[in-house]
């Protein structure tokens, strides 16, 4: 199905130069996303000089623009996201790593279904933070105590889309390639991959943002370095410019790495679409 | 239900403008009165020193028998940070805490003033059990855990100090109270500092004490403010003067050693064994311990304080302390209740006056 629609596009889009050109309404259209946080801006600014709040609670944004150049000269933001890119990398890569084994299993084998899905479906309904407190006798505040949770954390939602997708790759299809005895690489290569990309993706996408919410959590509850730790850290400073600063922080890279991800499914579905 | 109208919104919206800037002018009592301070971090409506004999045995709210005045006690599990925050959003009117979260809130703009001391928080510290710690000179290349940014921090570095070691001669690890234990258990850490609960991990067998701050004396003891918003303070000069009596008779009552017995258990509400507070106060003048004066003691305490902030970069403007405690209503209390010879004023160095 995405194959075509592909295709489709490629119909449509005849002269690809043509969309290229920067006409003020293109120019607005791009323009269009900012206008939300434009006006949050500027309502936090009037908030902050009317005084509606006191300036403890809410500091004006070119308090926060300060602290968050002084946060980047010093190294701080450097140092926090580097320790906590570094967990994330981690401990994702382990649980979106096994969640498409497992889930691809799930999807492909009914005895895996049989012995695994209950015990699965059950460990899924308990959230990773609710691990944290066994996890943390067991595992301390050392690093393996992150990595297993983001593990977590991202290895759910993984299986369960991987899981799904494959199961839903359209009878027919499997059919034909039964009668036309594709060998298991083509098999894979031409029907299974190209079917479950987007359900994967979408789903490793919904992973990597579990991930990274675990991620700032365990690191606000039970860390002494990373981003999350510079925002508790700031909130005891009673520093609410750095608490705003690592909110800012967080959105944008958890942006980037869901905008990266996207990215490459885009590239996984044409190399696949191409003829 | 009626339909809102324009007319009926707009009377509404007028009455409400009318009560909102009529009422504050109309009587010079508050109608309740809000004190906050750090819970023991066992999530009791009890607290600890002044502010849990003074709630305890209603020394406040007689002051203010006769009239329709309510009092609200809360004792917050985020300590002091929490107690600054309730500060800033306008829910507290005096409180309790650390002077380390007091220097905090003050050097970011909070309109408090110091009214007294509070008393004093003895420092323990726990270590993991086998490990040969014995003393503060042998965490050198240790993991400790504490809490930053309270009054621990500050004792701690300072004994740190007096044995001649610095935070970098070990590896310190920020975690609040409950998350220690979860560290000490699994082995994460070292040693833990920390108040007189700290003491209840050695009932559990997982931790030897191997320290407290009245090897060191005052100067690594933890101790901080009963502060009062300048808001309540402007509007409600008599309600202040009521209060600050009131929390004078609550550390007078502690310094007499026949009700020992019964601020304990009172303390003990907190959550706080009462036999960990036995031990933390044994040995001690409860009368000198809880000396509440604002005298030149104080000061250098609070002074030693904003110095160690600035230091260690935990605050980015400077305080003048003097400007900042306001000794007047003690002293006026102390007079109303013939006290002024009961404590004795201290110089710097903690020495009493003679």
């Amino acid at each position: 199905m995405n194959v075509r629609s592909v295709a489709v596009d490629r119909v449509v889009d005849r002269f690809p130069a043509v969309r290229r050109i920067w006409t003020a309404r293109a120019v607005g259209h791009r323009l269009l996303p900012l206008a939300i946080p434009l006006i949050v801006l500027i309502a936090w600014q009037c908030a902050a000089s009317l005084r509606l709040l006191p300036v403890q609670i809410l500091p004006p944004p070119l308090l926060v623009a300060t602290t968050a150049i002084d946060l980047i000269r010093g190294g701080e933001i450097v140092d926090g996201l580097r320790v906590s890119l570094w967990r994330i990398g981690i401990g994702f890569a382990i649980g979106a790593g096994s969640g498409l084994v497992l889930g691809a299993l799930l999807g492909l084998s009914r005895t895996v279904e049989a012995y695994c899905g209950l015990t699965f479906r059950l460990l899924a309904q308990i959230p990773s933070l609710g691990w944290l407190p066994i996890l943390l006798l067991i595992f301390g505040l050392d690093e393996t105590l992150k990595f297993v949770l983001i593990a977590k954390a991202s290895f759910v939602p993984t299986v369960i889309a991987t899981s799904e997708s494959v199961k839903q790759i359209p009878a027919p299809f499997r059919e034909v390639a039964r009668v036309l005895q594709l060998p298991a690489r083509s098999y894979l290569r031409r029907l299974v991959l190209p079917a479950t990309i987007p359900g994967i993706f979408s789903g490793l996408r919904t992973a990597l943002s579990h991930a990274w919410i675990a991620l700032i959590v365990v690191e606000m509850l039970a860390a002494t370095e990373g981003v999350g730790y510079t925002m508790v850290w700031g909130r005891t400073l009673f520093q609410i410019d750095i608490v705003i600063v690592g909110m800012v922080v967080i959105g944008l890279i958890g942006l980037a790495m869901d905008t990266g991800l996207a990215r490459i499914e885009q590239r996984l579905q044409h190399w696949e679409a191409r003829p | 239900m009626d339909k809102i109208t324009r007319r009926s919104f707009t009377a509404g919206a007028a009455a409400l403008l009318a009560a909102g800037t009529v009422a504050p002018a109309a009587t010079d009592t508050p109608d309740t009165i809000r004190f906050g301070a750090f819970g023991a971090g066992f999530g009791q409506p009890y607290g600890v020193a002044t502010f849990g004999v003074a709630q305890a045995k209603d020394f406040i709210a007689n002051e203010f028998k006769d009239t329709p005045v309510k009092l609200e006690w809360t004792y917050l599990a985020g300590t002091g940070p929490a107690v600054n925050e309730g500060i800033a959003n306008g829910r507290i009117d005096f409180a309790q805490y650390g002077a380390l979260p007091n220097v905090i809130g003050r050097a970011n703009g909070l309109p408090t003033r110091v009214l007294l001391n509070y008393g004093p928080t003895t420092i323990f510290g726990a270590a993991r059990k086998g490990l040969p710690i014995h003393s503060i000179k042998d965490l050198k290349g240790r993991k400790v855990t504490f809490q930053k940014g309270t009054i621990l921090h500050w004792a701690f570095l300072r004994a740190l100090q007096a044995n001649g070691l610095s935070a970098k001669d070990l590896t310190v690890v920020d975690l609040k109270t409950a998350d220690q234990l979860a560290a000490l258990a699994a082995g994460s850490v070292d040693a833990s500092i920390g108040s007189s609960s700290v003491l209840s991990l050695r009932e559990k067998g997982i931790v030897d004490i191997f320290y407290t701050s009245k090897d060191i004396g005052l100067k690594a003891t933890g101790f901080g403010g009963i502060l009062v918003t300048d808001q309540f303070r402007e509007k409600y000069p008599d309600a202040t003067r009521r209060v600050v009596t009131g929390l004078l008779k609550a550390v007078a009552w502690i310094g007499d050693e026949a009700n020992r017995d019964e601020a304990l258990r009172i303390w003990s509400k907190s959550g706080t064994p009462y036999e960990a507070l036995q031990e933390e106060f044994h040995g001690q003048s409860l009368k000198e311990a809880f000396n509440p004066l604002v005298d030149e003691f104080l000061l250098a305490q609070f002074q030693d304080v904003v110095d160690f902030s600035k230091s260690e970069k935990l605050i980015r403007s400077d305080i003048d302390v003097k400007e900042w405690v306001l000794a007047a209503p003690i002293h006026e209390a102390l007079a109303s209740l013939k006290l002024e010879k009961f404590w004795t004023p201290r110089h710097a160095d903690g020495s009493p006056k003679a």
